[in-house]
């Protein structure tokens, strides 16, 4: 057969259930780490940039930075009614605003900042939004890690967005004054934190003969968002990679000498599943620790592509776990029998990295990029994610199809079971018994994530219960991602290849008379363990 | 005119025309703050300037959402106080009080994210085990700490004069629902940034309404307001409908205690009461805009007048505007 006898048939149900809680009990603190130690895994700050008047314009001299707050402070106008009383210009208003708030530091552990932009936008009669109207922003983005220094220039750009906004109300002299409703704008995304301070100068210059940034409305104030992970999220997501790194490479380890141990050759599922093993390692290996001393800002980017492997390798895993216990007597074996269905995981992987790297790969250089604002990059992005989903949509089908496949070879099996040879039923059995039991594990980890993120959507993010505060999106993370690392554990240890030895004695008899159908046994088999496979199938037997 | 209560809100007005509050001694100067808001006011320096823009905003809504009725709320800041304070607790009382609890409240949650206040709800522990605070798991919304704010500064006048009076009930409570009427109409916003941006990883957070929609919010409150009466429910006393067929008020809903007057004739004895003579109004309206019931039956005047206007203008986004004069005749009905 193609395993062996793997461990899980061979394992008394006894044993499979002390395995089976061992393993719910680690889930079950997985969950509780997250839930209960972890803050929520995400914060949002709001701010409202100050508005400085920028009293000799600067644009042509060295740079010069406008701090809302504390020592050195712009020049600050409260409203742009001042502006017009004090005949200031928009090309000379600068929008600052300091990140984060007084009295407060950003941290390594933050592990990246994005920035979203948002314009209040009053309704003016006369002067209303154009349809399509681009505000055209000129942003700079400085930082420094003392709050006396002087501010060292990071990035700086002219990016243009497109303002998406609405006016619910009727559009009619009286409503004037109301603001506008518009859709958050992307700005910016920075994959590390390593300084303390960030500032951020954002202007909005007006050329009326090249047309730009006219027609964009009354702009009343800007909003940003500030988004960054939690300090002790990410504290409490390190230990828990740091943990879980050396207990799949120790199971690794021990799977690997089990089918090394071995006569034959690893089998192509064997394989599979170590390649699981290896790409569950892969993002388990806490390389973030480093983000906290370095300065690397690739560690987004290169989260995503980590993600990324996992997700088709495992994709892959259950096609080929399907396709090995199709037992319709044709050999497989090979990765290359898979290549209608593992092709369109690898063409939708495809795609999904090419847009990660125009989008957070373009961020490398430039933080406030984004493939979104662009006419052409939104096609482009739509494209690949469409690609994607359809690959995605057409794995399922094979998937599904295969499953179905399976179990209509089950049913006929099934029925044939009593009048074949207790050996070759004994086969048959594992085989189902194996394809049954992680088709149940699988279909319930699926359900899991599915209804965890379902409730991490809809829910507000966290429960109270009495006088505990349960992070429902920390125990989100925290659970499924020691589930698949308890899954991935799971087929490493119940389908390493069994190496129980059986009583020797057995009747000779018994196994001449199976002869004729072993044949045909065989061929379903590809390396057959030479006669062992059919001592120790015959002996399961006789033990019993 | 008429002042709602003037001398309750006088500090208002008096903190939206003052400077700048820097220094403690400013705060003693402020005249209409009690003894514990003068405390607060010395406590909280920094926020003081919130408030006095609050107190603007909450000004400049009231007169917007009054514009065209008979009582226009113009009067809060110009009349002067003398004598006996007008005690009516009446609907417009109870909108007043709504917009000044919610504008310092709005006040203050802005400045916090214009990075003007140090505090801002992140000297608070908000999750129970926050060892480091802001670096450990954020810091609470910044409503939080503006609507905890008003509470304890606007809320702080009623406080003092002992709980029991039915005026004070009704000021607490309508300064609750003016909050409320900011805490139930946050818009949640948020932010997928998952891998390639999908919504495995989501981030939301609440977002304050215009000062706006939360003047609209109230004025809708005050439409339907609730005429209440005080009465003694087991040791506490509480508010309860005059009239007991309407159903019980909620805690957004706004309360008065007196039917108000209808604000047509000018009084002497009650500072604020103008009238309404000499206000404009709309001939062709049937509402309380329109000419037969602001000038309350006593006929207006119509005059032809030329209008200036702006008309072809160019705009930038700020502070420029360059537009031609237009001139037009407008005819003018002026109540009598």
């Amino acid at each position: 057969m193609k395993m062996a006898g793997a461990i899980i048939e061979n394992m008394s149900t006894k044993k499979l259930l002390i395995v089976g809680v061992i393993l719910l009990l680690f889930q079950v603190f997985s969950f509780m780490v997250g839930g209960l130690i972890a803050p929520s895994p995400t914060t949002a700050v709001p701010y409202i940039a100050t508005k400085c008047v920028d009293v000799v314009h600067h644009n042509q001299r060295k740079n010069k930075w406008f701090t809302p707050w504390g020592p050195n402070q712009c020049n600050k106008i409260r409203d742009f009614e001042e502006a017009t009383a004090k005949r200031i210009e928009a090309n000379n208003i600068v929008f600052a605003v300091h990140i984060p708030g007084p009295n407060k530091e950003m941290s390594a552990w933050f592990q990246f900042m994005l920035v979203i932009l948002q314009f209040d936008i009053a309704f003016k009669m006369y002067n209303q939004i154009d349809d399509g109207a681009v505000v055209t922003i000129d942003v700079g983005l400085a930082y420094r890690d003392d709050s006396v220094s002087e501010w060292t220039e990071m990035a700086h750009s002219i990016e243009q967005r497109k303002l998406s906004c609405n006016f619910t109300t009727e559009k009619t002299i009286e409503n004037e004054g109301r603001y506008y409703e518009c859709d958050l704008l992307p700005f910016m995304e920075v994959g590390n934190v390593a300084h303390k301070y960030y500032l951020l100068n954002i202007r909005l210059p007006v050329n009326e003969r090249k047309q730009v940034n006219i027609g964009i409305g009354e702009i009343k104030d800007i909003r940003l968002v500030g988004i960054h992970q939690n300090g002790g999220f990410t504290k409490v997501w390190f230990a828990m990679k740091t943990f879980l790194t050396p207990s799949i490479l120790i199971i690794m380890i021990w799977y690997w000498r089990r089918i090394t141990l071995m006569t034959r050759p690893p089998v192509l599922l064997e394989k599979m599943i170590f390649a699981l093993g290896l790409s569950m390692t892969f993002i388990n290996i806490p390389v973030e620790w480093f983000s906290v001393g370095f300065n690397w800002t690739w560690m987004l980017l290169f989260g995503d592509i980590r993600q990324g492997i996992f997700y088709a390798m495992l994709l892959s895993f259950w096609i080929i776990f399907c396709g090995e216990h199709l037992m319709d007597q044709t050999e497989r074996n090979r990765f290359s029998v898979y290549w209608k269905q593992i092709g369109p995981i690898v063409f939708g992987s495809f795609c999904l990295f090419i847009f990660d790297m125009c989008e957070r790969g373009v961020q490398l250089k430039n933080p406030f990029f984004s493939i979104w604002a662009s006419e052409v990059g939104t096609e482009l992005a739509m494209a690949f994610i469409i690609v994607a989903g359809i690959c995605a949509c057409l794995y399922f089908l094979f998937l599904c199809f295969m499953v179905y496949q399976v179990f209509r070879n089950i049913s006929g099996k099934r029925s044939s079971l009593p009048a074949m040879t207790r050996a070759r039923r004994l086969h048959y059995e594992g085989l189902i018994f194996r394809f049954k039991f992680l088709m149940l594990v699988t279909l319930a980890c699926a359900a899991m994530t599915v209804i965890f993120f379902i409730i991490s959507q809809v829910n507000e993010g966290h429960w109270h219960w009495g006088d505990y505060t349960v992070q429902v999106n920390s125990a989100f993370f925290t659970g499924i991602y020691g589930m698949w690392n308890l899954y991935v554990f799971a087929l490493l240890f119940l389908y390493a290849p069994s190496h129980k030895q059986y009583g020797d004695g057995q009747s000779n008899g018994d196994q001449g008379a199976n002869s004729g159908e072993d044949i045909q046994l065989t061929t379903t088999i590809t390396h057959v363990d030479g006669p062992t496979e059919i001592y120790k199938m015959t002996g399961k037997e006789s033990q019993e | 005119m008429y002042c709602v209560r003037s001398l309750c809100h006088r500090y208002l007005a008096k903190l939206s025309s003052v400077g700048s509050i820097s220094d403690e001694k400013t705060c003693e100067k402020l005249r209409g703050l009690i003894q514990r808001q003068v405390q607060l006011c010395k406590r909280n320096l920094e926020v003081m300037d919130a408030v006095r823009r609050g107190a603007q905003i909450a000004i400049d809504e009231c007169q917007y959402q009054f514009r065209n009725r008979r009582w226009n709320c113009s009067t809060l800041e110009t009349v002067p106080v003398f004598g006996k304070v007008v005690t009516q607790g009446t609907r417009e009382a109870a909108f007043v009080y709504a917009i000044s609890a919610a504008s310092v409240a709005f006040a203050v949650t802005r400045a916090c994210s214009s990075g003007e206040l140090e505090k801002c709800g992140c000297d608070r522990n908000v999750h129970g085990f926050s060892p480091e605070g802001f670096q450990w798991s954020g810091c609470s919304d910044n409503i939080a700490y503006g609507v905890a704010f008003s509470q304890s500064f606007v809320d702080v006048r009623e406080r003092g004069k002992g709980q029991s009076s039915s005026r004070a009930l009704m000021n607490l409570h309508n300064n609750e629902a003016g909050r409320k009427a900011i805490l139930s109409n946050m818009r949640v916003e948020c932010k997928c940034h998952g891998v390639s941006g999908s919504c495995e990883l989501k981030t939301c957070w609440k977002a304050m309404p215009p000062f706006r929609k939360v003047g609209n919010v109230i004025k809708e409150k005050f439409d339907g307001a609730t005429e209440v009466e005080q009465r003694k429910i087991g040791s506490t006393k509480v508010l309860v409908p005059r009239n007991s067929q309407f159903k019980p008020h909620t805690d957004e809903d706004l309360v008065y205690l007196d039917p108000s007057p209808d604000f047509c004739d000018y009084d002497p004895r009650t500072p604020g009461m103008l009238g309404t003579a000499g206000r404009h109004c709309n001939k062709t309206s049937k509402a309380i805009d329109g000419c037969e019931l602001m000038c309350c039956g006593r006929g207006f005047h119509t005059e032809e007048v030329e209008v200036v206007d702006r008309c072809s203008c160019k705009f930038h986004w700020c502070c420029y505007v360059k537009c031609k004069q237009c001139r037009k005749m407008v005819e003018m009905h002026t109540c009598r």
